[in-house]
This record gives structure tokens, sequence and C-alpha cells, in this order.
């Protein structure tokens, strides 16, 4: 039974391999042709906003997704345990400490580390860690970090929480022109901002494809292939690599194909992966005829670019995003995507690593158990450290779960 | 055609055997240390409560495996300590709708529907405060058996407090205890309150709602009970044999099955 429920690759695999390929390669060569053609490396946060960098040709990465990288490689604990001998706690993120740990000793790390930056953009919209993070790491590497503060939004988004933002950006974009010797082009703004929105608007199509019953995707493949929206957000190769995608899925869900065997339960996630344990945590379900037909955390990619101003849109899109936002808000999201999947109940990782996702999630899993009559299972894990993740306790709430849905 | 049916539950710390009959009645029970196979303690204990009852193997028509060990062990089915738990209690209490139930390695809160299905749980986390294992812990460090644990903790004046959720830490405060001269009843009073104190929090996770029944091996011991009785400002049921409840309910599995 478990070998006809294996995981079914998309065929889109191999394009989303090249993308990527050619996106780190790019990237690790960057020390050969970033001088020359004058265009500086930034690292930047998740949730920055990355159109600003890329309209003066700024090569961005992500430590975030790095520190994914690194966890399905396997590498993350012995990373932490480098920057932890230097005094950072273990208590902190584990994308942070492994992250630091990579910077510090580099040969224990996937790609011997992420190619070295010339500036540093964090934006606190997804969560305040990433403020000391990339402190520790300006002062490390001595180079310039810019900080964009979006201000939490405990209800909606407020006229003076826009214009705060906004003047923020003005006053990066004067010290990136400093920076790079050139004039903000705000026709090319406006072309990265649209080339964004494409792309969000295939993510979204294929998102929802899964509505379907069976459903086309289960979490993993969310998850897998949200790689390229991340870090190629704004360009034309990611634009590419989701028009295949989306021709993949569609046909997926016009020839009746599921992501897994037998679909019997339909499940929504909430929090980032277990990366460490990414296919074997899933399996548990899939065996047991359980699909994640949707997830709160690769829809944080749907973040369509209002029309516009340029910067004015960023300003108000990036304040915007999920994390940034109140319970209410949070627990009306589950709501709305059990009701619009058809799920037949909800699992949250409480999440060791990201305090702003998980410390909420008794609060949201209690509403949403109460609005929809479906049940939520919080299982506790860490998005990459594996010495946070217990397989046989998880196993036991798992199978415990399940039962109660069938 | 066998009419008797097995419950299997291969704790982390206790195996637990029951045999029922057609009629849901019970007609035997065993336990025994699980220590490094499980299975085969379970293999013994069954052959056990068989010839006991002057029955073999052919009168056993399915058998329900729970518990830690519950996958590797052969038998019809496997299913969730939780889902057998709810089985059992809602067998014996009908009126139950949430059980407390603490066991060597974990302690759980399960809300269940009328008829015994479970509505929603909550269990510990990756540790061991709040369990069985941590009350073995702390008996040794005071040098006394776990079963007088209840009776020495009703001999308290003032309660102990222990502060700290990690078992490890949780010693050394009871050793500090100890040097600074504490009376034992009151150690061990803080010991049971501790316990309590970690699991009725866990009930605020899926609400309390009367009747509640006290399970597992932990709910043998009155000192924990009295303490849980009081956080939880209610009061709790008890099953005569709290050790066998999870097996009772997979032996009851076993025979729905074979329907």
């Amino acid at each position: 039974m478990s070998e006809q429920r294996r995981y079914k690759q998309l065929a889109s695999t191999r394009a989303l391999k090249k993308t990527m390929t050619r996106y780190y390669a790019l990237s690790s060569y960057h020390r050969f042709w970033g001088k020359p053609l004058r265009r500086p490396l930034a690292w930047v946060t998740s949730g920055a906003p990355v159109e600003l960098l890329r309209s003066f040709n700024i090569h961005p990465v992500y430590p975030e997704q790095y520190g994914a990288i690194c966890s399905t490689n396997k590498a993350t604990a012995g990373l932490c345990q480098v920057a932890e001998a230097a005094g950072y706690s273990q208590d902190l993120c584990s994308y942070a400490t492994s992250h630091i740990g990579s910077v510090m000793q580099p040969a224990l790390a996937p790609m011997n580390g992420l190619p070295k930056p010339d500036l540093l953009l964090a934006c606190n919209n997804i969560c305040g860690t990433v403020l000391k993070w990339y402190e520790a790491l300006a002062r490390h590497f001595n180079i310039p970090l810019f900080v964009v503060d979006t201000p939490f939004l405990p209800d909606q988004l407020t006229d003076h929480a826009r214009a705060y933002v906004l003047e923020q950006l003005k006053d990066i974009t004067a010290s990136l022109e400093r920076l790079t010797g050139r004039r903000l082009d705000r026709e090319k703004l406006a072309e990265c901002v649209a080339l964004s929105n494409e792309v969000v608007t295939l993510w979204k199509e294929i998102r929802e494809f899964c509505r379907a019953r069976p459903s086309p995707l289960n979490g993993p493949d969310l998850f897998i292939h949200m790689a390229p929206i991340v870090v190629l957000r704004g360009t034309r190769q990611a634009v590419n690599y989701y028009r295949i995608l989306r021709d993949e899925v569609q046909k997926r869900v016009e020839q009746g194909v599921s992501a897994i065997e037998g679909e019997k339960i339909r499940l929504v996630w909430d929090n980032i992966a277990i990366w460490s344990n990414l296919f074997k945590f899933f399996k548990m379900f899939s065996e047991r005829g359980a699909c994640f037909v949707t997830d709160t955390y690769t829809g944080g990619w749907v973040m369509e670019l209002a029309p516009g101003d340029p910067m004015e849109s960023l300003a108000t899109t990036y304040t915007s995003i999920f994390l940034n936002r109140s319970p209410e808000f949070r627990a009306r999201q589950i709501i709305d995507l059990v009701k619009e999947y058809n799920a037949d109940g909800f699992v949250m990782h409480s999440n060791r690593s990201c305090k702003p996702y998980s410390l909420v999630q008794e609060v949201i899993r209690k509403r949403v158990m109460q609005e929809t009559g479906v049940p939520g299972l919080v299982v506790e894990a860490d998005m990459a450290d594996p010495r946070s993740y217990a397989e046989e306790p998880v196993r036991n709430r798992v199978q415990a779960f399940l039962e109660t849905l069938s | 055609m066998g009419q008797y049916f097995l419950g299997v539950d291969i704790g982390s710390l206790t195996t637990k055997v029951v045999l029922v009959d057609g009629n849901c009645k019970l007609v035997g029970r065993a336990t025994g240390r699980s220590g490094y196979s499980g299975r085969e303690v379970a293999k013994r204990l069954i052959a056990e409560i068989l010839s006991q009852n002057g029955l073999d193997e052919k009168d056993l028509a399915a058998t329900v495996a729970t518990g830690y060990g519950r996958v590797t062990f052969p038998a019809e089915r496997e299913i969730s300590e939780i889902t057998c738990q709810a089985k059992g209690i809602a067998h014996l209490f009908s009126a139950a709708r949430t059980v407390i139930d603490i066991g060597g390695q974990d302690s759980k809160v399960i809300k269940l529907l009328p008829g015994g299905k479970v509505a929603d749980f909550a269990m510990n986390d990756k540790c061991a405060a709040g369990t069985g294992r941590f009350l073995e812990v702390m008996a040794g460090a005071l040098e006394v058996r776990v079963n007088d644990l209840g009776d020495l903790a009703a001999d308290s004046k003032e309660c102990c407090a222990i502060s700290s959720i990690c078992t490890v830490f949780a010693e050394s405060e009871i050793i500090s205890h100890i040097s600074a001269g504490k009376p034992k009843p009151d150690i061990v009073a803080g010991v049971c309150d501790s316990v309590a104190s970690r699991v009725a929090s866990m009930t605020s996770r899926t609400g309390l709602e009367p009747e509640v029944v006290f399970t597992g091996g932990v709910a043998r011991n009155s000192g924990v009970a009295s303490a849980l009785e009081k956080h939880l400002g209610c009061r709790l049921l008890l099953p005569p044999e709290p050790e066998i409840t999870a097996a009772l309910g997979a032996a009851l599995f076993a025979r729905e099955i074979n329907q």
C-alpha cells in the first residue's frame, strides 16, 4: 500500500531544478561577473521589497532559503553547533543560527556557503529576529545594512503606516543611488513589479487548482515548487518556470490525476515545512490517504502588488503580509482556506524557530475549530533543526488525529 | 473460530494485555515491565492470560495493538492509544467527556464526544515533565517507592515548590530541598503538585467538560489525583484499574473489527 502511495513527482521538477541550479550557479560565480558588470550582491530577507533592488541591477540572495537547503542537506545541526559554540543561543531561529554557522565555517556548508554580499536588506515584516541576525552579518562583513521597518498591523493598513514605510523606501533608494552610482530607473522598477505580479498570478492559479477533488498537488509539492517565487520574484525566469508548472497542474486536474493515490482526507497546513524530514513527515499522512491541499506558508507569496505608483505599491504590499497581521486576520485566513478547499481538518506546525508564526497558533486553532467544525492538530518541531524533531511522539499524534477523521 | 478479543498496549514503561469476550466482558488482564522488548513481554503476558483462563490461541478471534510498540506487534490492526483510551473510558464511564491520562512517558488530555469518539486532544511536548517517568526519577532521589508517594503526600503540612519543568533540573531542586532539611512528605507533595499543575494547564487547550476521568498508571497515585482535583476545581472519576483502560479499548476495537 505504501508503495502505491509513494510520492508522485511532477515532470516540471526538471525545469525547477534547471531554474534553481542556474540561479545558484550564477550567484556563486558572482565574484567573477559582479564587479565588471557593476552589479552588487545583496543578502535579503524573504519578505523584503526585492523589486527595488532588482531595478538597481542588484543580485539578491536569500539566506532563509539557504537555511532550508542546509536542512534538506542534513547540514543544519552541525552549522548551528558552530554558531552556538561562538555564543549564539540554541533558542534562536535555526535559519539564523545555521546561516551564521555557514558564514563562520563555509567548509561545513552546502555550496561552501553563500557568495559574499556587498550589502544587506532586512525587512521585519516576517519577524524581529532578522534585525539582529542582519546586524551581526553587517558587523562581520563590514558592509551597509538597510532596514525596512514595517509596523505590525493589528487591523487594516493605515495611511500613517504606509507613509512611514514609503518614507523609508525613499531613503533606501537614495542610499542605493549613492552605492551603485545609478539613478533610480522608474521604468525598470515598474517592469520588475509587473513581472512579480505575473508570477504571483501564476502561483495563485496553481494553488487554486488544488480546490479540485482529488487535489493535483500535496504539501511537499507546494513547498518544493515555491523555490523560484522566493528567489526569482520580479524576473522573466520565474514567469517562464511557473507557466510550465501551471500547465502541468492544469493537465493533472483535467485528467483527474491526484497528487496522492486514494485521496480520502483533505487537510490545510499552517507554518513552514519540516525541511529536515520533509518527505518522511508528509508520508505519515499520504500513506493514510491524507493530502495537504493548501497551506498558509506558500500562500504567503500570493501577494499581488497594487496598481499605481510602484513605490507606494511596494510599501502597501510588504507591510500587509500575513505574518505582520493580527491573530484575527490569520484565523480568518485558515477558516477561508478550510471552506474554499473543502478541507476535513488542519495541521499546525508549532515551529520552535519561528515565534511570530507559532506563538498565536493555539488561539487561532480554537477559533478555526469553532467556526468550521473541523479538528486541528498541533505538531511540535522545527523548520530546519533536526534536534527539535522527535519522530515517535509526532507519529503518535498524527495517527490519532487521522483516526478521528476516518 | 475464536470468541475472545485481545487488546495489547505496549507502553513506554509498562505493557498491558486485556482479554474480553463477545459480550465485552473483561475476562483477563496482565501487566509487565516493557523493558527492552515490549513485544516479547506482550507475548509472554498473552500466554499467561490464556492459560489462566484455560484457553489457547485458537480461541482468539482478533487482536488490536496500541501504545508505542504497536507498529511492530503482529495484530489485525494497530490503533493509536488516544483512540483506544477514549474507547476504553467511554465503555467504563458513558458520561465521561474528558480523559486525563498520565502514563510513563506522556500525559494527555482527550475530549470525548458522546459514544467515545475523540473530539480533540492535547499531549505533553517532547519533555518528561508531567509523566510517570518524572515521578519515578523523583521517587528515586527521595529513596521511596513510587507506590508510596500518595500516602507520603497525604502527610504533608507545607508543600515544597518544584518550579523547574525539566526532569533533570527538578531532581536537583529536590536534592537541594533534601539538603535544606525539608520533611520528605512536603517534598513528595511538591513533586505531585508539579505533575498535576503541568497536566492541568494542558486542559486549557482542549477545555474541561465533566465528567472527568483520570487514568493511566499515575492515576493510582492519590497524591497526584488530589493535587489535580485542586488545580482543576472538579471531581475526578477513577477506573478500578487505571493502567489497563487503553488496552481495554484496543480489545473492544478487536471485537468491533471482527464483527
